[in-house]
């Protein structure tokens, strides 16, 4: 039976007819306020004008260098605006603005579309007008209903590095990108916002917040009076101080000039990035909005791909610098003696196998013990032992070393690399289609699937020269200091590879010999690679360590198809390492 | 006409005062559209296309109101479950305006969770009108409890706040009508009391002492009495360590879920428009298609969250003391059918369609004032939008169809 009794009773209707009164009631009230008590205040105010309100803006936060130079600077320009329901005759005004400014008339049409978000507000139209365009429109301003001009903050970038990938840049907001921003920094279409390295990572930071001005209008949108004591002011964007020491920076840009590649030189103890240079580059300045369309399409069409930051974004087979996993996993698992000797006549075939591997010697390094294979980079060394380990054992630790991850460092779209496992393998080659034998051979020269990204090389190298417990990468000075997960190895592991690679840079026949600095009070460690790779020549790599006045330094030299690390990489190192120890010199004695 | 099945004469007084008043409401619904048209009888215009969605929801009404009560009581469950399954489906359709709120059908849109709030309060007076139903017992709130936070929670996420506020608004008016303990609702209301109470140490030691004398005053167990006391004590300390322990962008971010348009430029100057605007209609207004606030286009969103101001910009303050009777007599009829309605179920329900009527008048009336910040939720029979007055007259039919003999 669905019919059952109702309940309810006459105490809970009463109660619910009171809150019934109780809303309605309290809502008259505050009308009859408003409507009959406040009245005049408000018709007044109604009647014979009417408050808008007004943005205000204050200017972005400044980039420094580490030592307070001013890398990033705004500089004021002059834009225009169009307020659409004051517009008269939108296309008469249209064409005569077109005359006056030097922007097409179908130009303006499509600024217009594209950031307009409603009649009542002004929407940008032109930018970077000169001071003879203001006066000219200034003159003709009863022609122009609806048409104001503003000033505005744009970037402008110091002469001596206006091309580091780090900085960024900033861009237009579009109306359609606006709902997904962050809503409490309140963007409108056609403002600037960082698009790019630090300009977007720290973007809250930076920029500015905004303010509002209260005026009174009348029926017309004249301003009548100014309501300062509502107004809430705008206040500036925080100045972001970066660990770039612009010296150096240039010092290694101006080195990779006509070459393609990346450098970087960080402070092993802190984690402060000190240089970062990405080459080919691109002057920022074509963001400011008067960059022509061809000098955009040529940029963008680049085969160099000038846009990329391949410090961070680049991914590169790493050569032979892993070879320090292999060595690792050797030395902790006691699988070798390191004194032991093996042969290197330039040839090795693995067991049951008629393939034959070459190492980069033809005619072979001879009798070879752990330190001559990491100081000659001798390749046969490490086909054999590598096949005293296993897949698992040498991806675990090519990870925990921060392959395949990011490193972290406070830029945005940083790649992640790949150091292939057993899963990949599987997925990309099938159950039967490779063999661990097989792949540990090209892994221990860091070959194969392997790709990471100049700046995971450096926080390798930076484990190693720290021992295993080295600082976050960054590259804002006043971030808090803070530290990637230790890795723990026994002392006499860290003594063979500091050994192999002093020995790299110091020894007889090392392959990074070019490297070596005329100053016996720095030991600068090091390790070549060349990277084979199917794109032609190898990538020439060279990271290294030095330690100067109680501080570790670490480097990266990577040049894209450059050729040998020895020959290529090692030289450009080795000057960049001088400049640096000569330059701290005589800063030291000034 | 359509009222003849109705045998009560008391209620079928009712159902012509509640049909009376609605058409007041449109009527002024259809002045202020056509006062604020620039061209009312284009096809594009508020006016004319509201016109076109009062014939479709008045179809609509039609139908509902011949449903028997029973399919309907018998199906609640189905109901529900379904109304919860189209208001996942925008989750996995392509965003609409940057939330998933919406099911795209190419000439228009629907907004599932209109029809949610009422499958929410069918569901519920289907539990509660269970005559097996222990009533005086705390755990009766469980059910309906559960059931309403399942709603709300799906349509916070999408995010909409100001509906998720609706769904919840009918659970006390049902439990108190279901005759469950003044302590039940207590215990329900507690807990936001005290997270509100919390910022403040002196009102928080008094809510305290207040929560402590109401707990002695209540029979119950007196282990559950102090749990729940303790609770909601550990709750109110707790409120404000885990604020502060936030970081600042977190909490930016819940204040700007709270309060969407934090812009001065935004919600702000629309509210101080609107107060302008009312506050200069005066008692008289200043005539029909006068306001020169509304025709200088200085009010926002004229057409729906803002339709009050234009009102009461051109109509005065008479003009909304008769928009407010009406909502009076609008929920008084409710409360009357209610009451007097010979099925429990039935009674229920149209309790809950009172509540959420009342929380949308509330709620929009409070935003145009300046009392609630901004949440964009439209007056019933009176905004333009079709998803809304779809639902609003389905509500009807359902009073009516509830009021049958």
């Amino acid at each position: 039976m669905l019919k059952i009794e109702n309940k309810a009773d006459i105490f809970h209707y009463r109660a619910l007819l009171f809150l019934l009164c109780l809303a309605l009631f309290s809502l008259l009230s505050r009308y009859f306020y408003l409507q009959v008590i406040d009245y005049d205040r408000h018709f007044s105010k109604s009647r014979i004008n009417s408050v808008k309100a007004l943005t205000t803006y204050a200017p972005r936060g400044l980039i420094l260098d580490r030592h307070g130079e001013i890398l990033v600077d705004n500089y004021p320009t002059y834009i225009l605006t169009v307020t659409p329901y004051e517009l008269r005759d939108q296309e008469e005004q249209f064409v005569k603005l077109a005359s006056i400014i030097d922007v097409d008339f179908e130009e303006l049409n499509r600024r217009y579309k594209k950031y307009n978000r409603g009649r009542f507000l002004p929407t940008v139209i032109a930018k970077n007008l000169t001071f003879e365009q203001i006066s000219q429109i200034e003159e003709m301003r009863l022609e122009f209903p609806g048409i104001q001009y503003d000033r505005s903050d744009e970037r402008i970038y110091s002469s001596l590095l206006n091309d580091a990938h780090f900085l960024g840049y900033l861009r237009e907001v579009d109306r359609d990108v606006v709902p997904t921003l962050d809503k409490s920094l309140l963007y409108r279409a056609g403002e600037l916002m960082g698009w790019q390295g630090v300009e977007k990572q720290y973007e809250r930071e930076l920029r500015f917040s905004k303010g509002v001005d209260y005026i009174e209008v009348d029926t017309y949108g004249r301003e009548i009076f100014r309501l300062d004591q509502d107004n809430i002011p705008a206040f500036p964007g925080e100045d972001l101080s970066l660990t770039i020491d612009s010296n150096l920076q240039q010092y290694c840009r101006n080195i990779l000039q006509d070459k393609k590649g990346s450098v970087l030189v960080s402070n092993v103890d802190t984690g402060e990035i000190l240089s970062m240079v990405s080459s080919p580059s691109y002057d920022l300045s074509v963001y400011r909005g008067t960059t022509s369309q061809t000098e955009w399409d040529s940029l963008l069409s680049d085969q160099d791909n000038p846009l990329l930051n391949r410090s961070i974004g680049g991914l590169y087979p790493a050569g032979s610098k892993l070879k320090l996993i292999t060595v690792i996993n050797l030395i902790e698992d006691s699988l070798l003696d390191p004194l032991d000797n093996l042969l290197c006549t330039g040839i090795y075939s693995p067991p049951g196998s008629s393939s034959e591997f070459r190492c980069w010697n033809e005619n072979g390094h001879g009798l070879v013990d752990l330190n001559k294979a990491i100081a000659q980079s001798c390749n046969i060394y490490f086909y054999e032992t590598v096949q005293l380990t296993s897949l698992k054992k040498w991806t675990d630790t090519a990870k925990k070393f921060g392959f395949n991850t990011l490193t972290g460092i406070d830029l945005p779209n940083e790649k992640d690399g790949l150091i292939p496992d057993k899963e990949f393998y599987v997925k990309n080659y099938g159950r039967w289609g490779w063999s661990e034998r097989g792949v540990l051979l090209n892994l221990t020269l860091g070959q194969g699937d392997i790709l990471i990204t100049p700046v995971q090389a450096l926080r390798f190298v930076n484990h190693i020269a720290s021992r295993g417990d080295t600082a976050q990468l960054r590259l804002n000075l006043s971030k808090e200091l803070s530290y990637y997960d230790k890795i723990i190895y026994q002392d006499k592991i860290w003594n063979h590879i500091w050994d192999g690679m002093f020995d790299v840079v110091n020894g007889d026949q090392g392959s990074g010999w070019r490297a070596k600095i005329n100053d016996s009070d720095i030991k600068l460690f090091g390790k070549t690679s060349t990277a084979e790779n199917p794109h032609g020549e190898p990538h020439a790599w060279f990271i290294g360590f030095f330690e100067m006045q109680d501080t570790t330094y670490s480097i990266v030299v990577m040049i894209e198809n450059g050729g040998g690390g020895g020959a290529i990489a090692s030289p450009i190192a080795g000057d960049i390492v001088s400049y640096y120890v000569n330059s701290s010199k005589s800063f030291v004695e000034n | 006409m359509f009222l003849e099945q109705f045998s009560s004469g008391a209620t079928k007084d009712s159902l012509v005062r509640l049909f009376l008043v609605i058409i007041g409401l449109i009527l002024f619904s259809l002045l202020t559209l056509y006062s604020i048209s620039d061209n009312p009888l284009s096809f594009n215009s508020a006016f004319f296309r509201q016109c076109v969605f009062l014939i479709l929801s008045f179809l609509a009404f039609l139908i509902v109101r011949n449903i028997k009560i029973k399919t309907i009581h018998d199906n609640s469950t189905l109901i529900f479950i379904v109304a919860i399954i189209f208001c996942i489906i925008p989750f996995f359709l392509p965003r609409v305006e940057y939330t998933y709120r919406w099911i795209d059908f190419g000439l228009f849109y629907i907004q599932p969770s209109e029809y949610l709030k009422c499958a929410t309060v069918i569901v519920i007076a289907k539990y509660l009108s269970n005559h097996q139903l222990e009533v005086k017992d705390s755990s009766i709130i469980l059910v309906p409890g559960i059931l309403t936070l399942i709603s709300a929670f799906i349509v916070l996420n999408q995010p909409d706040l100001g509906t998720t506020v609706i769904i919840c608004a009918p659970l006390i008016p049902m439990l108190l009508w279901a005759g469950v303990s003044n302590f039940v609702i207590f215990l329900i209301i507690a807990p936001v009391i005290t997270v509100l109470a919390a910022s403040n140490i002196v009102v928080f030691t008094v809510w305290a002492l207040i929560m402590f004398i109401i707990f002695l005053i209540f029979q119950a167990n007196i282990i559950t009495k102090s749990v729940l006391y303790f609770a909601n004590i550990f709750t109110g300390l707790l409120t404000p360590f885990l604020w502060n322990n936030l970081a600042e962008y977190q909490k930016q971010r819940i204040l700007t879920f709270l309060n969407p348009d934090l812009d001065p430029m935004g919600s702000a100057y629309h509210i101080i428009q609107s107060i302008t605007a009312i506050g200069s209609g005066g008692f008289f207004g200043k005539g029909w298609g006068e306001g020169s606030q509304t025709q200088l286009k200085f009010l926002p969103v004229q057409e729906s969250d803002f339709i009050l101001s234009v009102l009461a910009e051109e109509l005065g303050f008479l003009g909304i003391f008769f928009i407010m009777i009406l909502c009076f007599l609008l929920i008084k009829t409710l409360l009357d059918i209610a009451f007097r309605s010979s099925d429990y179920f039935a009674s229920l329900v149209i309790i809950g369609i009172a509540s959420i009527l009342l929380s949308h008048i509330f709620i929009n009336s409070a935003m145009t004032i300046g009392l609630m910040p901004v949440k964009g939720l439209p007056m019933p029979f009176i905004s333009a939008g079709g998803s809304f007055l779809l639902s609003c007259f389905i509500m009807i039919g359902l009073v009516f169809s509830f009021s049958k003999n």
